[in-house]
């Protein structure tokens, strides 16, 4: 019922960012690391082997579905340039990829080296060659390294809710689609209803993390429900990105109700 | 706004394809990068930083940059254009 992992291997976007870490960096002739993002490298080291396994176990294959939906709310076509931010092992990545097919270009961007790495060799062991068109770039969603104007389409997978700044990563995700283009944000959903809050969080503390526990990661995945219950209602995502830029905002709710994706078009669309 | 073409990427080894570099520019001043192989380096001259390529993985989180000393910047092209660009990728490889 979740993606789990997707949520986990995102941990580290919901520390608070340390002074400079967003700005230029401090260190003359040698690179000096965040102590943070070490922080956040050994977190994901730990978690990265079971990401695809968890989510598969963990919601019964339906987050493929959710995915391929997420796909075709951003509106990629054959062809297209598009970006996926908040990559991880790349999930939605491939899925564009098949989408833009060989004449398309796909960027995946993550914060994460490990989750890039596993990506990276999931592509190079694939036997289609469409994934050729893929391409990893380590990044942060909210300083994103694209001039404005570049993309097709642009997908987030349960990667907004784990950011530090969601309005600063809407506003560049709006500076780099191409007028008239589409952002897919698929995410858990902050419901508005009692029985689907009250079902959610059963499903977190008895499947979820009994089952993350198995790895020895029952605390990251506990992390969940304070993170969604953190995160924005449809409504309260559809007006960000109105704040954010965008012309038009809506949000679907998916999986009975768990899951939602909202979508947001760039100014510029002529239906 | 930029055309990717029909070119496929191209890595080689660690390294970094040129195409790629085009479509980049530094996540700070939104300006253009220059690929130095010397270094394996993406270089933002408008704020004189380098962001390091990793098994062809470009490192382009803001933390990850370094700043370029004044002998680094004396030996590159401060000019951020397309066809300095070219100029400064040779200069940078002798």
């Amino acid at each position: 019922m979740d993606n789990a992992i997707m949520s986990a291997a995102s941990l580290h976007r919901t520390l608070p960012a340390l002074p400079g870490q967003h700005s230029r960096p401090v260190s003359r002739s040698k690179t000096r690391l965040v102590r943070c993002s070490n922080e956040r490298q050994v977190l994901f080291d730990r978690i990265a082997p079971v990401y695809d396994n968890l989510n598969d176990l963990l919601t019964v294959g339906q987050h493929r579905i959710w995915k391929r939906m997420a796909i075709s709310w951003s509106g990629a076509k054959k062809g297209d340039n598009v970006l996926d931010v908040c990559c991880g092992t790349g999930d939605l990545a491939f899925l564009l990829s098949e989408k833009v097919g060989p004449t398309g270009k796909v960027v995946g961007l993550d914060f994460s080296k490990q989750q890039l790495l596993i990506a990276s060799s999931r592509q190079h062991s694939q036997s289609k060659t469409c994934y050729e068109n893929i391409k990893w770039i380590e990044g942060n969603a909210i300083d994103l390294p694209f001039p404005e104007s570049s993309f097709d389409a642009v997908t987030i997978g349960y990667g907004l809710r784990n950011v530090v700044d969601r309005l600063k990563v809407l506003e560049e995700v709006c500076r780099v689609l191409k007028p008239g283009s589409k952002v897919s944000a698929l995410d858990f959903n902050k419901s508005t209803n009692p029985f689907s809050t009250s079902f959610q969080e059963w499903m977190i503390d008895y499947v979820v993390v009994p089952a993350a526990d198995i790895y020895g990661l029952a605390n990251e995945y506990r992390y969940l429900k304070r993170s969604i219950n953190e995160f924005l209602t449809g409504k309260e995502l559809e007006r960000l990105a109105l704040n954010a830029g965008f012309c038009s905002a809506k949000h679907f709710e998916t999986g009975g109700g768990l899951m939602g994706n909202l979508v947001a078009v760039r100014y510029g669309y002529i239906p | 706004m930029l055309r990717f073409g029909r070119v496929l990427f191209k890595e080689a080894g660690t390294g970094i394809s040129k195409t790629l570099s085009e479509i980049l520019v530094c996540p700070l001043s939104k300006q253009p990068l220059r690929v130095c192989e010397k270094t394996n380096s993406l270089i933002s001259d408008s704020i004189g930083v380098s962001y390091p390529v990793v098994d062809g993985i470009p490192r382009l989180v803001p933390s990850d940059g370094k700043i370029i000393d004044d002998e680094e910047a004396s030996n590159s092209n401060s000019a951020v254009d397309p066809d300095a660009v070219k100029n400064d990728h040779q200069r940078c490889s002798s």
